[in-house]
């Protein structure tokens, strides 16, 4: 690539921003506006000189949709078209706390806890409303008119009553003026009822880029002059580099050093950061990639022998019997009420680790100076992927000019620093720009996985077949507090949560709805159990069940309220949807599960069809959810359509393995994933309106009761009740 | 020796490392970064294009293999932005992409089997497509590949 070309590239979907800027600008003026970029009105709202409308959005999207659902927002306040426009990431707008750290400011600049629309709702729109107003003023004072005369449509501010008009590129300028008068947050967001935006259905806004192949992704980036690193990452949990040889390395054609990387921290019994290792640096990736297969390299695994599936798995499983739990939560008289019950039904459950997976390997590119640092990279969190950098190497966050990208999904683990730390750390070492690329065994082997918990539930039923008391213990290498306090506790008044971890190795992360994942399968399970034990109608039961309150604080995050109406409407339009309950011919059957996952509720029904004993397609899911108000309904859908195969496919095949300390699972040959021969042909997703008027969250919402309606379709199905996973091995 | 191929009608050569496989040099050597490395050992298909018409994933396919070969890749795929192929204004049309990593992976191995397959069942489909997509589109894929076939069909 010449260098244009190269900056063109460098341009094409990456967000530049330095902290100093930020904290410098004026908050309607960016100091990076310069002539060839045209100029910014607002964070949101870049006007080129040709006249073109970029709209700058505050969260980095991994196919979650962020990028659009916020470009709706502000379309919708400047009165443009997603069609018209352009959509960019906006710089990092944060701040350095107290403790050094980087932090957001005036936006959320995050993707996790299925939040993030609702962080931004207010603020994006506001500050979109604001750059009209200042547009609007702008055009007013050039023309000696009220404001109140002109409207800004499709990127010009009209004089209503003459049609005259002038284009947003025209009025930049006038805007740098008028900010003590226009005040910012004085104007408030259009009303519901006003949205020709959102609330509609809109595409990716990168669609086209990303059928056309454009270097969107942060794997994709280049900057001149750099080199390339290949690591050798401990292939132990925990381990060291006893020695090493790159003799043999060292004689590749376009090896230019090989260095050693320190495990952090140093104490091999505290959980990893970034893995002990050797890179080797190269000109080209290639050569990196070849050289660092040839080394050489002596671990120490001994740490790590007892991190394994098979043993961690039965010390959860003993714990359940022996060990000594922590009460999460608790009330009423759980003995008494199990001596009074008419019938008790326990059960126990297990899971094992899942893996990310993220289809892009993760790769960052770091230049480190003495005391400065530029990062490009695709990550989660804007001010996390700054902090990594801090923390691998000293440089201030306020000394840290960050690019961001588009991720090849993200699902939590690219929330994680480790992959920016190594950059920083190598281009320190070297006085090099350096990219480090990850290979898929690296991004398994390295993985912050979902956590491995065994359970026991509990419940004490009385003759009428309602739950009196219930009681979840959960054992794992986690905490896995969060499922032993969910619901139905509390809803059923009698109730105790336990739980314990095991001493363990094992880097658990953020995995797409972490904790609630498996929390809803184990107990939405266990709840169509007991209508099973008890002979009752399994919709019935959970209609009962979430009518017996209107409303509760619920005690895991956010702490929100949930209003059991609406997991009674969810529940009530899948199974409607899809007939449950209706006749179903041999080998086949329905599930039907709900579940909350931090701020929203989603119901499935699924159907499947046997495949002799031990196999299963799954036909149809029905899904209705309720997210709040649906900035983009078309989005929405996709999520939940995403979330679904995500819990098909980690239910049926999800099992990342570790053979004392060795993750031996670290491809997709040994690590399967579900393929369009598996996935149901019918999807039938409904948005379920309570005429809300804000958004809460998508991203991860269907995917924890698409596990129990898959097992409870199963069980219909077959009659086997799956209480071990992954399905494909338990069936 | 030196190697000649053409990717997208162009012609190269090549006289580094035979073993390195094709992916890495769309990627690294000609600029072309839209084919994808999802797992370097032909199981996810995110570096598929197009060698001779048909479809191959690129990491699986060294590069002292190639002489003579014809390669296209996602961004040789249409004449131009203006003017996509069916199978990519079918991902459009059907909002296909999530992330969209796999997607250009995904377009190829679809317009290869298109060719043979011009009319798919859902079972040639569950046969003929085996990539890989994490954000699991593939609701919406299935969807696609039926309606550029039409769209195909029509023209
Ligand atoms: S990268 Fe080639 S098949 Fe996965
Ligand atoms: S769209 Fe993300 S992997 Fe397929």
């Amino acid at each position: 690539m010449n260098s244009l070309s190269r900056r063109l590239f460098l341009k094409s979907s990456a967000a530049t921003a330095t902290l100093a800027i930020a904290l410098s600008s004026t908050p309607f003026v960016l100091a990076q506006d310069d002539e060839a970029e045209g100029g910014h009105v607002t964070p949101c709202l870049r006007i080129g000189t040709d006249g073109r409308i970029t709209l700058c959005v505050p969260i980095p999207d991994m196919g979650q949709g962020m990028e659009t659902t916020a470009a709706q927002m502000i379309a919708e306040e400047l009165n443009v078209r997603l069609e018209d426009v352009d959509v960019e990431l906006m710089p990092f707008l944060g701040r350095v706390n107290d403790e050094g750290r980087a932090v957001f400011g005036r936006f959320y600049q995050g993707g996790g806890g299925s939040g993030s629309t609702m962080r931004i709702w207010t603020e994006v729109r506001r500050t979109a409303a604001y750059a009209r107003t200042l547009l609007l003023e702008a055009a007013a004072r050039q023309w000696q008119v009220p404001r109140s005369t002109l409207t800004a449509v499709n990127g010009e501010v009209i004089e209503t009553a003459t049609g005259r008009a002038l284009p947003y590129s025209e009025l930049i300028e006038g805007t740098r003026f008028i900010g003590d008068e226009v005040k910012e947050n004085s104007v408030d967001p259009k009303p519901v009822d006003r949205h020709a935006v959102i609330g509609k259905d809109a595409r990716n806004v990168h669609g086209k880029a990303i059928v056309t192949g454009k270097p969107i992704f942060g794997i994709d980036a280049e900057v001149p002059d750099m080199v390339h690193a290949a690591i050798r990452r401990c292939p132990h949990l925990n381990g060291s580099v006893q020695r090493f040889d790159d003799s043999a390395a060292r004689q590749v054609a376009g090896v230019l050093d090989v260095v050693e990387m320190q495990r952090i921290p140093e104490d091999l019994s505290t959980y990893r950061t970034v893995a002990a290792g050797v890179a080797v640096i190269a000109r080209d990736l290639w050569s990196a990639k070849k050289a660092a297969a040839l080394l050489e390299i002596e671990w120490d695994g001994s740490v790590s022998q007892e991190d394994d599936t098979d043993l961690l798995r039965q010390k959860c499983l003993n714990a359940l019997d022996d060990g000594e739990f922590n009460t999460s939560i608790e009330g009423g008289d759980l003995d008494a009420a199990f001596d009074a019950a008419a019938q008790t039904v326990e059960a126990t459950y297990f899971h094992p680790h899942w893996a990310h997976t993220c289809i892009e390997p993760h790769s960052c590119i770091a230049r480190v100076t003495d005391d400065a640092a530029e990062i490009w990279v695709a990550h989660q969190f804007m001010d996390a992927a700054i902090n990594g950098v801090t923390n691998a190497v000293g440089i201030s966050p306020d000394k840290v000019t960050a690019h961001y990208y588009r991720m090849g999904t993200g699902f939590g683990r690219k929330f994680e620093e480790d992959y920016v730390m190594e950059a920083a750390i190598l281009s320190k070492a070297t006085g090099q720009t350096v990219k480090v690329t990850w290979s898929r065994e690296d991004e398994m082997e390295q993985d912050y996985v979902n956590s491995l918990v065994a359970y026991r539930v509990r419940a004490a039923v009385d003759s009428d077949g309602d739950i009196t008391a219930w009681h979840m213990k959960a054992a794992g290498d986690t905490v896995p507090a969060i499922v032993t306090r969910e619901y139905p506790a509390r809803l059923v008044d009698t109730y105790k949560g336990e739980f314990l971890q095991v001493p363990n190795g094992v880097s658990r992360g953020a995995w797409r709805g972490p904790h609630h994942n498996v929390a809803g399968w184990v107990i939405q399970s266990f709840l169509d159990e007991v209508a099973a034990e008890t002979g009752q109608d399994r919709l019935e039961a959970l209609l009962k069940l979430y009518g017996r309150k209107e409303s509760l604080k619920s005690v895991n995050w956010p702490y929100r309220d949930t209003f059991f109406e609406r997991y009674r409407a969810v529940l009530e339009k899948a199974a409607s949807e899809a007939d449950f309950g209706k006749q179903m011919s041999v080998g086949r059957g329905q599930g039907i599960a709900v579940h909350h996952t931090f701020v929203s509720v989603c119901a499935h029904v699924v159907e499947v069809e046997m495949i002799g004993q031990n196999d299963y397609r799954v036909r149809k899911v029905t899904s209705a959810i309720d997210c709040g108000l649906a900035v983009n309904p078309l989005g929405v859908r996709a999520q939940v359509e995403s979330g679904i195969m995500d819990g098909l496919c980690a239910a049926k095949y999800g099992k990342w393995i570790l053979d004392k300390g060795l993750v031996t699972s670290n491809n997709f040959d040994t690590y399967r994933k579900m393929r369009i021969d598996e996935a149901p042909t019918d999807v039938d997703v409904h948005i379920v309106d309570f005429g809300d008027a804000e958004p809460r969250g998508t991203g991860e919402v269907s995917l924890p009761p698409v596990i129990p309606a898959l097992t409870n379709a199963i069980f219909a199905a077959s009659g086997k009740r799956i209480r071990s996973l992954p399905i494909s091995e338990n069936l | 020796m030196a190697i000649s191929f053409t990717i997208n009608g162009v012609g190269r050569t090549f006289d580094g490392d035979e073993e390195m496989p094709l992916l890495w040099h769309l990627r690294e050597e000609a600029g072309l970064k839209g084919t994808k490395f999802g797992c370097g050992i032909g199981q996810c298909g995110a570096c598929t294009v197009h060698l001779d018409g048909d479809a191959v994933r690129s990491c699986s396919v060294p590069m002292g293999s190639l002489a003579g070969a014809s390669i296209t890749t996602i961004e040789g795929l249409a004449d131009s932005d203006d003017n996509l192929h069916p199978v990519q204004e079918a991902w459009l049309e059907e909002d296909v992409p999530q992330c969209g990593y796999c997607q250009a992976g995904q377009i190829m191995a679809t317009v290869a089997f298109l060719k043979d397959t011009p009319n798919p069942t859902d079972e040639d489909i569950n046969a003929g497509i085996t990539n890989l997509c994490r954000c699991g589109t593939y609701f919406r894929i299935r969807k696609a590949i039926k309606r550029a076939a039409e769209s195909m069909a029509a023209t």
